[in-house]
């Protein structure tokens, strides 16, 4: 059983490594139209290796960070003190978050005016797009 | 003897859960006997006598319920402090620990009375001071039916330590169960020891001024000679001195040095007292409890600065012990000579020792011993010792001799001895530099009086009041010789010292961050381990326990990881 998970937990690992390998070619390509420059392929491949690890390094931190502040949920503040190391990265980070926050309490608004009306299958739309935006933002 | 005890220990708790049933203590009594015979085989005495206290004491459970735990404390309290008639208090500690078994249970109904626990600190503190003085009148009975010459003194102090240390040696030689027992006993004291820090302290003070008005006329003499670098093994040879002085010194220069010292007992083993061995275990018990007051004692190590010449005057005096103290010197001082960079610190604490040694009268030898040895010695070491040398002989009236215990701490502590040297230096260098030069025979008062007079002219002049505290330059520059293993230029100390200034900077920065995201405004351990995770020191498969363990001292050790101690104690105390 163990044994079995362990082999399922491999696959998924898998294919996560294979997903973060295609975004990270997708994006040498744009920078390589961008700038003019040529990727090896060893270069994407070892990118998204270090790309892997460093999120299995974020995971850890940011769920030790919660857990410093006795709560259970990760959240941005916990992200925030993540990325203080370098300070573009930050700054980066709080002016998304900002902008999240501030779309959040339009999203609130709309909601309270629209709560009679039948429109809440737009407000999770828009939280997903937020979400990933979010996450966009941690992989800069 | 003590490993015996401690080997016992962990049997006695098979004993436990079955005391509520009396059918089976005669089970429990027949099994133990056994194991205690298997384990150690060494005690052939114990091993008869348990047997039979354990059968009586099971007996007399009820009865002797309330005593045993205090006759253990007792004996644990006697125990530590004196080393003699170990012998005697084997069987005793064997049908102790038998008891320990029956009180383990009746622990939790015994410590509620607050007589048992206040009792053994009052008492570990009457023993220290008791042994001292029974020590010095050691010393004090040979210096008597000595001649004058101090080298026949110090030779018979030496031996007649040496006797009475035998029984010692075995414990002592033995590393590592010196060093925990030690903790043990310096942290169970700490507590007893922190409010008689400031009786000593106060005790010091007040031997300081009477010992400055006859140290006047020797300091100057002295001061001079102080420089030399030769010699270190007089100082080595002094170090049993410094043992008893150790012992009564209040403000130690480090609660490192003893940690360290007691790594060095395996190195100079051989060569090294066991007098000196076991005052110098003492001397941690001291210096762990004198911990909490560096700042005391740096205060202390200013005003020693003027007393510091009584030790290298009366030094200078004596010549004949010199001569026997060559001999043993000798090889003391080749391994002294270990950290060629560290020598005038070494003899810094040399100095400190002889002086010690000097005041307690065995100087003519040592001084001319000292002489040549503080040669090389620059002013900052100077202070620094003359500090640490009237620390040290402030406290002692009477010095025992006792070779190697410089030598001990020298050679290899000198890395860990230098940081607080260096950071209690640091602020004693511009006090010590004008009352060095004006009086150095002036008592604590008109150092003070200094102090004031001197800081506000030059703060005047300069630019800024509020200057930033910094990492002392001596200190980064010893700690990054000691790893570079080869000679380094000024410039690359000046880039050192700038990345190290960055990298502490970020640290509080980081600290600052994560105790804010806890919503806290002190900065605890928490926090500290979470910084540590993030610079990948600790992991999943690297607690943070293991690391304290690997790296910190055994002081600071036994502060952070709670340890459980015979008695139903826990140390720290919670």
């Amino acid at each position: 059983m163990a044994a079995a998970g362990a082999e399922e937990r491999q696959v998924l690992a898998q294919r996560l490594k294979a997903a973060v390998h295609y975004t990270v070619g997708c994006l040498c390509q744009e920078v390589e139209e961008d700038k003019d420059v040529q990727f090896s392929k060893q270069t994407i491949a070892a990118i998204s290796e270090i790309t892997f690890r460093q999120c299995e390094i974020f995971a850890k931190d940011l769920e030790m960070f919660a857990r410093h502040a006795k709560r259970t949920t990760v959240t941005t503040e916990d992200v925030k003190l993540l990325a203080r190391r370098s300070n573009s990265l930050l700054k980066y980070i709080t002016q998304k978050s900002e902008e999240l926050a501030s779309s959040n309490m339009e999203q609130k608004e709309k909601k309270r005016k629209k709560s009679s009306a039948a429109k809440g299958e737009r407000t999770p739309g828009e939280q997903e797009a937020a979400v990933t935006e979010n996450e966009d933002s941690n992989m800069a | 003897m003590l490993k015996r005890v401690m080997q016992n220990q962990p049997q006695v708790s098979p004993l436990a859960p079955r005391i509520s049933n009396h059918e089976d203590t005669q089970e429990a009594h027949s099994e133990v006997p056994s194991k205690r015979v298997s384990s150690m085989g060494e005690l052939q005495l114990p091993d008869v006598a348990p047997q039979d206290t354990s059968i009586t004491v099971f007996h007399m459970k009820k009865k002797r319920k309330k005593l045993s735990i205090s006759e253990f404390e007792r004996a644990a309290d006697s125990r530590l402090p004196q080393y003699q008639a170990q012998s005697t208090l084997d069987s005793t500690i064997m049908a102790r620990s038998l008891r320990l078994s029956v009180g383990s249970l009746l622990a939790p109904d015994t410590v509620e009375k607050r007589g048992l626990l206040r009792r053994p600190k009052t008492r570990r503190a009457v023993d220290m001071q008791e042994f001292e003085g029974r020590v010095e009148q050691n010393m004090l009975k040979n210096k008597a039916g000595q001649n004058d010459l101090m080298d026949s003194q110090s030779a018979s102090g030496i031996r007649t330590s040496i006797l009475t240390s035998d029984a010692e040696i075995m414990m002592n030689s033995t590393e590592l169960f010196v060093q925990p027992q030690m903790d043990e006993d310096s942290q169970s004291k700490l507590p007893a020891l922190e409010p008689q820090l400031s009786d000593s302290k106060t005790s010091a003070q007040r031997s300081l001024i009477s010992d400055a008005d006859q140290e006047e006329a020797r300091l100057e003499g002295r001061v001079s000679s102080v420089s030399t670098n030769q010699g270190r093994t007089q100082s080595y040879s002094k170090s049993s001195n410094l043992d008893d002085e150790h012992v009564d010194r209040m403000t130690r220069v480090s609660p490192e040095t003893p940690e360290k010292q007691g790594e060095e007992k395996l190195d100079h083993s051989q060569q090294s007292n066991p007098m000196a061995e076991i005052s110098f275990t003492e001397e941690e018990a001291v210096c762990s409890a004198e911990r909490g007051a560096s700042t005391v004692h740096s205060e202390h190590l200013e005003k020693k600065l003027s007393e510091k010449a009584e030790l290298q005057i009366t030094a200078a005096q004596n010549s004949r012990g010199e001569t026997e103290m060559a001999p043993s010197a000798g090889e003391e001082l080749e391994e002294g000579s270990i950290g060629g960079h560290r020598s005038p610190r070494a003899e810094g604490e040399i100095t400190r020792g002889i002086g010690a040694e000097s005041v307690a009268g065995h100087s003519p030898a040592f001084s001319s011993f000292h002489k040549p040895e503080m040669t090389p010695l620059s002013e900052t070491d100077e202070q620094e010792d003359e500090l640490q040398d009237q620390a040290v002989m402030i406290h002692l009236d009477s010095t025992v001799e006792e070779p190697a215990e410089d030598e001990v701490e020298h050679p290899p502590s000198q890395e860990v001895s230098m940081k607080t040297p260096a950071f209690v230096r640091a602020p004693a260098q511009n006090l010590l530099s004008t009352p060095h030069v004006a009086k150095p025979a002036a008592p604590s008062s008109p150092l003070k009086l200094l102090k004031p007079k001197t800081v506000p002219k030059k703060l005047r002049t300069s630019e800024k009041k509020p200057r930033e505290p910094q990492i002392p330059r001596s200190l980064i520059k010893e700690i990054f010789r000691h790893f570079a293993k080869m000679p380094v230029t000024r410039d690359a100390f000046q880039i050192v010292e700038k990345c190290s200034e960055r990298y502490f900077k970020q640290l509080s920065n980081d600290l600052e961050a994560y105790t804010h995201h806890a919503g806290r405004k002190t900065v605890e351990a928490a926090d500290l381990e979470v910084l540590m995770r993030r610079q990948g020191l600790v992991t999943d498969k690297m607690p943070m326990n293991v690391l304290i363990e690997r790296f910190l001292p055994l002081e600071y050790r036994m502060l952070l990881i709670p340890v459980a101690v015979g008695g139903n104690k826990v140390i720290p105390c919670k």
